[in-house]
């Protein structure tokens, strides 16, 4: 008797835990379109294009701060991806060595590092120097966020691929470069890509890398690599912490539209494959 | 033979010069001397001297785990892709140390086919012939690609059944159709010796006849080296062979004298199915 | 013997693509070179005291100017093993859920969902945790608690404003909820048939097995709670808009706080008009940096160690 209690009170609790612990994501959902969704219909396509309101002054648009975005993505990842893929390739091609071995741990530990110290260290490095936030250093702190990602999606789909084939194309008397630049990055380019494209995902929005780097803006959309640039979650960041009520909305309108590029990127890549490394 | 040599100088230099010619005529394509390799500590060919003729199907048979695929890949320097392999002694490419010569150079002259069946998956049937062609630079145009791609795929007895459907992926083809898919991919290279790493084992009775007959026909331009654990295999398909025996040769010959008469008590006992 | 990949006497493959490599190393030290040098300045004014002390008073005169970070310290490790505290049931419920009860058809969904929440930008989790979260917590839980159980003291703070240590802590443990669960699921998942037929063949309910399954999965949920603890501690934006920003040591679940990250980010843009805060804030990070450092070589050496067993 007393067994087959503890067994109901044990099958209700971890089936009441554990849609407890999915729960937030659907209120998330919810919450962000029931406050965005209205903003964005009411902001029309000016608020996709248009630049920031002022202060109680109707809700304007963040075309700046997406279009900052989309250039900060693409810069990051012209600088973070061909050396995260060659330093994943470096890993994959050498396990046993003691640098293999240590690249690995390092981009498992970078993976996880408090992404707020990397903007701190590019706004020491380049900021600094340069005497003001820009494009260019947002773009590196996002790169460093992004590397280990794909570095280590590019190691596991290199291991992955059988053996066999390996000797194959060494057996067809190719150059190791060619083996594995022109053979099996073929073979594991769904996995490299897929690593890819989480990492953009992953640094579209962030936000602490950039509080100290990118610097932010709201009123000109381009103004060079070298000068500062807005994005998305650091205009949300921004305005959450303004008294005001149009801010807020504006907020919630930016947060929706986020969502929306994250999960168009996210569930198209999660639904294709089975595991996802975040 | 003394007797006559003493009465007609003339009748000998002829002699020798035939025998001379049938030197020639029967080259040593791979010759090894005195071969050792490890796994680590782990001695798994020991000291194997072997010369392999020149357009003969050459079988090195053995039960499994015996070494056969490991000396198999030495011929080409393969196994140096094994971090923990260390090789001794030498191996001689037609009278050429391979450990002289670059290892990208060996491996052309000496192609591999693989156990298990593994045509590049994500290139199409055509791309999977064209690629040594092409990341090598062996050919100087794209005609000139197209011509050795119907040719190998000729060669490899594949062509009639693919050449209408070369921009398809090679994971769509039988199991035998991707084996000689692998063969036509080695013989694109114009390689001189063909290794083939029990080249049947994962395919169907009627894939490995089409193989075999496939292996008669090459012999005739290709020195074929094939590792089989079948004993019938060998008697079936080639020339000569070798019996290894835990990473030891036992003994190697026409393939009539094996299997007829053989020398030493172990391979009769492994022909007979005593071990293995 | 020439290299038996390039055919050349050097591995020319290997020195090539090591710049690569070397690169990530580069910026990795460079990091750390660059916390360690901007740190000097304030260890060599206060010393250990930084760390040890509870004051920040910014000032024009560099002479009055001290710096204490102690309550983000504090502040970091309190809302960080309330996230722990949180994730630790949930994760393994989800993960004892998903593997052995839910529904086939759904598990692959309540899999998805998971993953969706441990990629969702922070931001969002901060403008939901500032807006939605807070109000929530506050009126449904700290103030009917703090109505009738104040006299404990960690019930004793009035939650005014709702930004507190306990919004961080939930707020940042719905967040690595997903992250502890994927790394149980999988060691849970990995559990060798033979054991579960064994543990079921004793005649065990299903508690019973769950339970003695768990145990042989131990070193994965310590794993998993070391890593996910060095995921909340390094968390920045959505902790920010929720713990109040308040320098405050005070043990109170409802009293607002700082935490390094969260200090870091609210004081590091107008920390150049003075002397010594930005070496302060470096310090700070430096700390960061290592707590992070070793809890992620901890977390990772557990892992590997049951995965080489």
């Amino acid at each position: 008797m007393n067994r087959l209690v503890k067994e109901k009170v044990f099958l209700i609790s971890i089936t009441v835990l554990s849609l407890l612990a999915i729960l937030p994501l659907f209120h998330i959902l919810f919450s962000v379109t029931v406050n965005g969704l209205p903003v964005l219909v009411k902001g029309g396509f000016g608020f996709l294009t248009g630049t920031l309101a002022s202060p109680g002054d109707g809700l304007g648009g963040i075309g700046v701060a997406i279009v900052g975005t989309f250039v900060l993505v693409f810069l990051s990842s012209l600088i973070g991806l061909p050396i995260a893929v060659v330093a994943g390739i470096y890993a994959a091609e050498y396990p046993n060595s003691a640098i293999g071995r240590l690249t690995k741990t390092l981009l498992q530990i970078m993976l996880e590092f408090p992404t707020i110290l990397v903007g701190l260290f590019v706004m020491q490095i380049i900021v600094v120097p340069m005497g003001n936030y820009s494009a260019l250093a947002g773009a590196l702190a996002l790169a460093i966020v992004m590397m280990p990602y794909v570095a280590v999606s590019t190691e596991e789909a290199m291991k992955e691929i059988p053996f066999t084939y390996r000797e194959a194309a060494f057996s067809l008397g190719l150059t190791r470069f060619k083996v594995v630049f022109r053979v099996l990055m073929g073979m594991a380019r769904k996995g490299v890509l897929t690593g890819i494209l989480i990492g953009m995902a992953k640094v579209a929005g962030e936000t602490a890398p950039l509080l100290f780097s990118a610097g932010g803006a709201s009123r000109v959309y381009f103004m060079g690599i070298d000068k500062p640039i807005g994005a998305i979650p650091l205009l949300i960041y921004n305005l959450v912490q303004q008294p005001y009520k149009n801010y807020h909305q504006i907020a919630w309108g930016a947060a929706f539209v986020l969502m929306l590029i994250f999960l168009a990127i996210f569930i198209p890549i999660r639904l294709k494959i089975k595991e996802v490394k975040i | 033979m003394r007797a006559r040599k003493s009465k007609d100088r003339g009748a000998k230099k002829i002699e020798t010069a035939i025998e001379t010619a049938i030197e020639t005529a029967i080259e040593t394509a791979i010759e090894t001397i005195n071969l050792n390799v490890y796994y680590n500590s782990n001695h798994v060919i020991k000291s194997v001297s072997l010369q392999i003729p020149e357009n003969v199907v050459f079988a090195i048979m053995g039960p499994s785990g015996c070494g056969k695929s490991t000396l198999l890949r030495a011929f080409n320097r393969l196994i140096e892709l094994q971090e923990n392999a260390r090789v001794e002694g030498d191996i001689k490419l037609y009278g050429r140390s391979v450990f002289e010569m670059n290892p990208i150079e060996v491996r052309r002259q000496i192609g591999t086919v693989f156990q298990q069946v593994n045509p590049f998956p994500h290139l199409s049937i055509y791309e999977n012939v064209a690629m040594g062609l092409k990341l090598n630079k062996l050919v100087k145009s794209k005609d000139e690609l197209n011509r050795t791609v119907e040719w190998a795929l000729k060669k490899a007895a594949l062509w009639d059944e693919v050449k209408d459907r070369l921009n398809d992926f090679a994971s769509n083809l039988s199991g035998g159709q991707q084996q000689r898919l692998c063969i036509a991919r080695a013989l694109a290279l114009k390689p001189e010796v063909l290794l083939m790493d029990e080249p049947t084992a994962n395919l169907d009775p009627i894939a490995t006849e089409k193989i075999e007959d496939l292996i008669y026909e090459l012999k005739k331009e290709y020195t074929i080296i094939i590792v089989t654990h079948s004993p019938s295999q060998a008697a079936r398909v080639a020339d000569f062979v070798a019996f290894l025996y835990l990473g030891k040769l036992i003994e190697v010959g026409p393939v009539e004298k094996i299997f007829e008469n053989p020398a030493e008590n172990l391979t009769e006992k492994y022909l007979t199915g005593r071990i293995g | 013997m020439r290299d038996a990949f390039s055919g050349t006497f050097r591995d020319t493959f290997k020195v090539s693509i090591l710049p690569f490599s070397a690169l990530i190393f580069g910026i990795f030290l460079l990091m750390l070179l660059v916390y360690f040098a901007n740190s000097i300045q304030i260890f060599q004014k206060e010393g250990i005291e930084i760390y040890t002390t509870n004051k920040w008073i910014a000032s024009e005169d560099p002479e009055k100017e001290f710096y204490g970070v102690l309550a983000a310290i504090y502040g970091s490790i309190y809302s960080s093993v309330i996230a722990v505290v949180i994730a630790l049931p949930l994760s393994i419920s989800f993960a004892v859920f998903v593997i052995d009860y839910a529904p086939s058809k759904l598990k692959e969904w309540f899999i998805i969902a998971t993953d969706i929440m441990a990629g969702l930008p922070t931001i969002i989790y901060g403008i939901w945790g500032a807006f939605v979260l807070v109000p929530f917590l506050k009126d449904f839980v700290m103030y009917p608690i703090y109505n009738h159980l104040s006299f404990i003291p960690f019930f004793s703070f009035e939650p005014l404003s709702g930004y507190s240590f306990l919004s961080a802590g939930v707020l940042l443990g719905i967040m690595v909820t997903p992250f502890a669960s994927s790394i149980i699921r999988e060691a849970y998942r990995m559990i060798p048939f033979k054991y579960r037929e064994a543990v079921f063949s004793i005649g065990a309910t299903r508690y019973e097995a769950t339970k003695i399954l768990l145990s042989y999965i131990k070193p994965a949920i310590v794993a998993g709670v070391i890593l996910a603890f060095g995921r909340a501690i390094g968390e920045t934006v959505a902790v920010s808009l929720v713990v109040g920003n308040t320098f405050n040591i005070h043990p109170s679940l409802f009293a607002p706080g700082y935490t390094i990250s969260s200090l870091i980010a609210n004081q590091f843009g107008n920390a150049f008009i003075y002397e010594y805060m930005v070496s302060a804030l470096f310090a700070a990070g430096l700390s960061l940096f290592f707590v992070g450092l070793a809890v992620n070589l901890l977390g990772m050496y557990i892992l590997r160690r049951r995965v080489h067993e």
